[in-house]
């Protein structure tokens, strides 16, 4: 045996602490990051562009764009998760818009996994509390709604992009994602109070 | 009709685009518009904020995934050629760079050799050319991993991030021929740890790993190099 040491996770540090790390260079504060936020950022980006080799490149690029702009990140606008997933939203919607065309419909597969909580793939786990109610709410929408909150939300549809692809009005389309957010708004706060 | 009638009269033509602007997914001249009504109605403005709240919580949807063997490491990586293509004229991302460099030194040659202001310092990058990585498993689940870097006198860094293990366990590198050493003995809390060791065999001679309860049960174990 020979030289060990240990090495703290401190899951105890909140991640506003822990981006302030990153954003001064602190080097424990940046692993601990990326350990800590690499499954959520990996598996929205799988989730939205159904494919492991894009989603990696998704989340890789995330992390870049997360520790370049780490010393501009406000809290007061919002939190480090809400941010990070954004990101990874953002990026991976521009990925599946590049490679593949637009607009594209999202597999079945990739919507039911995202929605349904019956299909995930393996390994995948509900990251937070929060991904529990809002999981619990959506389940709550009709199956219409349901989809167009989802395809706008996290695929960056238009309401005029689900018309086409759902063959459905554009009135028709709008009323569904207005509706389904208003209930899904209701839904959370039903699924907090639980 | 009265004022607050009047007034909620003008909202309507925006209701649908309310949902559609805190999603995002707004666009051109209707988003403009959108926004130009919120920044003179209360209501809409409030509302607004409240849906985008909503907006934010569905990427929760995203299901929480193991990503492939070896992502942690190039995202390392990619943190370091960030490095290299912008230390010279962007200092203000200093801090950012030598974090990456740190986490390259980190990864590939150990945790124990990080000490603050020696970013820079450490090994070159092909140091760390063709690190071994390999899943711990327990049971079939997957439980944490283990990275090998190169060399005569490599680093072993196990990550334990899925478990309720907790207490004192040792860590033993497997060897050729069946040989089996002791690398360390670690505090684990709740099922989560992150150690590195330094072994005094060759990494090319590195088996497997496995973890080992106080009571000598074998917690888990992984297979390196085949």
């Amino acid at each position: 045996m020979v030289t060990s040491r240990w090495i703290s996770r401190d899951d105890s540090a909140s991640d506003e602490a822990l981006l302030a790390g990153v954003a001064i260079g602190d080097e424990r504060a940046g692993l601990l990051f990326v350990r800590r936020y690499q499954r959520r950022l990996y598996g929205l980006a799988l989730g939205i562009v159904g494919d492991s080799g894009d989603a990696e490149d998704v989340a890789q690029e995330a992390f870049i764009r997360i520790f370049r702009h780490a010393q501009v990140f406000d809290v007061r606008r919002g939190a480090v998760s809400t941010w990070a997933l954004t990101i990874t939203r953002n990026l991976a919607i521009d990925a599946m818009r590049v490679r593949r065309g637009v607009p594209t419909d999202p597999s079945d597969r990739v919507f039911l996994e995202l929605t349904s909580g019956h299909h995930q793939p393996e390994n995948a786990a509900i990251a937070t509390e929060a991904a529990r109610r809002v999981r619990g709410a959506i389940m709550e929408l009709p199956v219409e709604q349901r989809r167009a909150v989802v395809l706008a939300a996290l695929y960056g549809r238009t309401a005029a992009e689900i018309a086409e692809v759902d063959g459905i009005a554009l009135g028709t389309a709008k009323s569904r994602i207005r509706l389904g957010m208003a209930k899904l708004r209701q839904g959370v706060v039903t699924e907090e109070a639980r | 009709m009265s004022r607050r009638g009047d007034e909620r009269r003008k909202c309507a033509p925006f209701e649908d685009d309310l949902a559609t602007v805190a999603l995002g997914v707004a666009t051109g001249r209707r988003r403009e518009e959108v926004l130009e009504h919120v920044e003179h109605c209360a209501f809409c403005s409030a509302e607004l904020a409240e849906l985008s709240s909503v907006a934010d919580e569905v990427l929760e949807l995203g299901p929480e995934v193991e990503p492939p063997p070896g992502f942690e490491l190039r995202v390392i990586q990619r943190l370091g050629s960030h490095r290299a293509s912008h230390a010279r004229t962007r200092r203000r991302r200093a801090g950012v760079i030598a974090l990456a460099a740190a986490l390259v030194v980190i990864l590939g040659v150990g945790l124990g050799v990080l000490i603050p202001g020696r970013v820079g310092t450490g090994p070159a990058p092909s140091a760390i050319a063709h690190p071994t990585e390999a899943s711990l498993t327990s049971h079939g689940h997957v439980v944490g991993n283990v990275v090998v870097s190169t060399g005569s006198r490599p680093w072993m860094v196990m990550t334990i991030t899925r478990d309720t293990w907790s207490g004192t366990v040792t860590c033993e590198e497997i060897l050729a021929g069946g040989k089996v050493e002791t690398v360390g003995t670690f505090g684990l809390s709740a099922g989560y740890g992150t150690w590195s060791a330094r072994l005094t065999s060759p990494a090319r001679e590195v088996r497997g790993a496995r973890l080992i309860a106080a009571n000598g049960v074998v917690l888990a174990s992984a297979r390196l190099h085949g």
